[in-house]
């Protein structure tokens, strides 16, 4: 680290602002009224960059108009994602970790190799087996493939790893099963893992698209990702509405990022770039 | 412990995420061989899915789209990346509040910045206003077959290039202050420090960076798929975007699962090619 000079942190301040420029932008949009959004583009202007009047008339048609659904559905399916996703990952974790089974590292080898593959790249083939499995337009269709996440197998694995032996063999001789060892002493060792785990699969979950684009195209099943495209893409935009959506959509994840980025960066920095 | 009694306990914890493994990797990564491998209207294996996509100008466009896209977006974004994580290392107050600002955008879905950028790209939206305001001439981006995938291109970088920049900000404060210190009283400059002592010492957060960024920009989908459709005039069709087109446009499902296997094995084969070029020899060794 060394002292910056007055031009470096101009420079800093500059391009964080430019690229935080289009968040304003959308911010703005969604609180002025409709027919100021293009207003005061040429010439540019203050008004371009300030809202000359506010108004929350778009943030209400979030929930009064047709978006109401698809934001319920997508905080719904992101919620049980995490939720079962963090049992099917924990565990699977510790079975690696800290079970010796017989063909333990085979087992372990075939689920990175596996997770190696990018979902999206075998979304199309996937979804033809979903469909025959009758999931097209089910919240489980749409779930199912946010439950089990490589990443976060690995970066609890890791974690488990570190907790000391001892510590479950004092408990295997206080008579505790496997259920006990897992649930009383590993989980509860092990929050800022899971705080990451749980991050990893919210992240996942919020930000699909090709996936719900696919499985899931009824109005009653649409998620916000997939219905914010769809609504701009009509002839008639209700561009009001559009940019209320984009804010809401964006800031969910924002909020939670912001709040807990030391567990996510961390976590994703010493899963990826270290052994 | 018996021996049974670890299994039996193994077989508990893995069951869900080996059920998983299977369900929504291996059978379907079979599943697209299989298809690309069965004639559409016959019941013996071949090659004829494959002989069709690669002789189909369509697909063969696509794929060199493909090529070119990610010969200039991963040098690009890393070296952004790095730039910015070269800027950003700095103790002063506030640093924190502008990374922020920058790693903001990869939170977004990215539906939703696709959505956002094709607003402000309009002919007549606020960039083509702020390029008028300092001078310049309005651009047709997204419209234009010249420009749609270098617009393409800034928005997937606005999205990215902060959260790879986090990586290697963790990787510039992980590179002990003793090497420099060294090397200074060798009496290199700082283009000879960074040369000598930060770039060899950022090799694994470069590694992962150059890795994970390839595969990202191998799977763009949700912008090419809301903003052009591939268009126009082909210039956007990226592979994802043409495998999704083989599968649901044009109704051919052979075709679109072997594309799929060509995409899975583009992307295994570039990951191994990249970790072994970046290893270095001692590492081979062990």
């Amino acid at each position: 680290m060394t002292r910056p000079g007055p031009v470096r942190i101009a420079v800093i301040v500059a391009i964080a602002l430019l690229f935080f420029l289009p968040l304003w932008w959308v911010t703005i949009s969604a609180l002025r009224p409709a027919d100021e959004i293009f207003r005061y583009l040429s010439p540019l202007s203050t008004w371009t960059f300030w809202p000359r009047e506010l108004t929350v008339a778009h943030i209400a048609e979030l929930w009064t108009g047709p978006f109401r659904q698809a934001i319920v559905n997508s905080v719904y399916v992101t919620l049980v994602t995490v939720v079962v996703g963090l049992v099917v990952c924990a565990t699977a974790a510790f079975a690696l970790a800290v079970i010796d089974f017989p063909f333990r590292n085979a087992v372990f080898i075939i689920m990175v190799i596996s997770f190696l593959i990018p979902f999206d790249a075998i979304a199309v083939p996937l979804f033809g087996i979903m469909r025959g499995l009758g999931l097209q337009n089910t919240y489980t269709g749409l779930i199912l493939p946010g439950i089990g996440n490589g990443l976060a197998v690995f970066l609890l694995r890791q974690f488990f790893l570190g907790i000391p032996r001892e510590l479950r063999e004092a408990a295997f001789v206080d008579g505790m099963g496997w259920f006990g060892v897992f649930w009383r002493i590993y989980v509860p060792l092990s929050g800022p893992a899971i705080v990451s785990a749980a991050l990893i699969l919210f992240v996942f979950q919020w930000q699909a698209y090709l996936w719900p684009l696919l499985i899931a195209p009824a109005p009653d099943y649409k998620v916000a990702a997939v219905a914010i495209a769809q609504l701009s893409s009509f002839y008639d935009q209700n561009f009001g509405l559009v940019f209320a959506a984009a804010l809401f959509i964006a800031l969910v994840p924002m909020a939670v990022l912001t709040a807990l980025q030391r567990f996510y960066t961390a976590s994703v920095a010493s899963g990826g770039s270290k052994e | 412990m018996s021996a049974r009694n670890r299994l039996y306990a193994a077989l508990i914890f893995l069951g869900p995420a080996l059920l998983a493994v299977i369900l929504l990797r291996i059978w379907p990564a079979f599943d697209a061989v299989h298809q690309s491998l069965l004639a559409p209207r016959a019941t013996r294996y071949g090659f004829e899915n494959y002989i069709f996509i690669l002789t189909d100008p369509v697909f063969q466009n696509s794929l060199w789209t493909t090529l070119i896209y990610s010969l200039i977006v991963n040098p690009l974004q890393i070296a952004i990346a790095l730039a910015l994580a070269l800027l950003m290392n700095v103790a002063v107050r506030l640093i924190r509040f502008w990374r922020t600002l920058i790693l903001l955008p990869v939170a977004i879905p990215q539906s939703v910045s696709a959505v956002i950028w094709g607003v402000a790209l309009r002919p007549d939206g606020p960039v083509n206003a702020m390029l008028v305001a300092i001078g310049l001439e309005e651009q047709r981006f997204l419209t234009s077959p010249d420009q749609a995938l270098a617009s393409v291109i800034l928005i997937v970088s606005w999205i990215g290039v902060g959260y790879w920049m986090m990586f290697l900000l963790a990787g510039l404060q992980d590179i002990p202050k003793s090497l420099y210190e060294a090397v200074r009283i060798d009496g290199a400059n700082r283009l000879q420090q960074f040369w000598y002592v930060t770039l060899p010492q950022l090799r694994r957060p470069l590694t992962f960076v150059l890795v994970a960024n390839t595969v990202a920009n191998f799977l763009v989908f949700a912008p090419v798929q809301i903003l052009t459709q591939g268009g126009p005039q082909g210039s956007t069709n990226l592979i994802m975007n043409e495998i999704y087109t083989l599968a649901f446009v044009a109704g051919d499902p052979a075709s679109a699962a072997a594309a799929t296997v060509i995409l899975v094995s583009v992307v295994l084969l570039v990951v191994i090619v990249q970790f072994r070029m970046m290893s270095a020899p001692e590492d081979r060794q062990r």
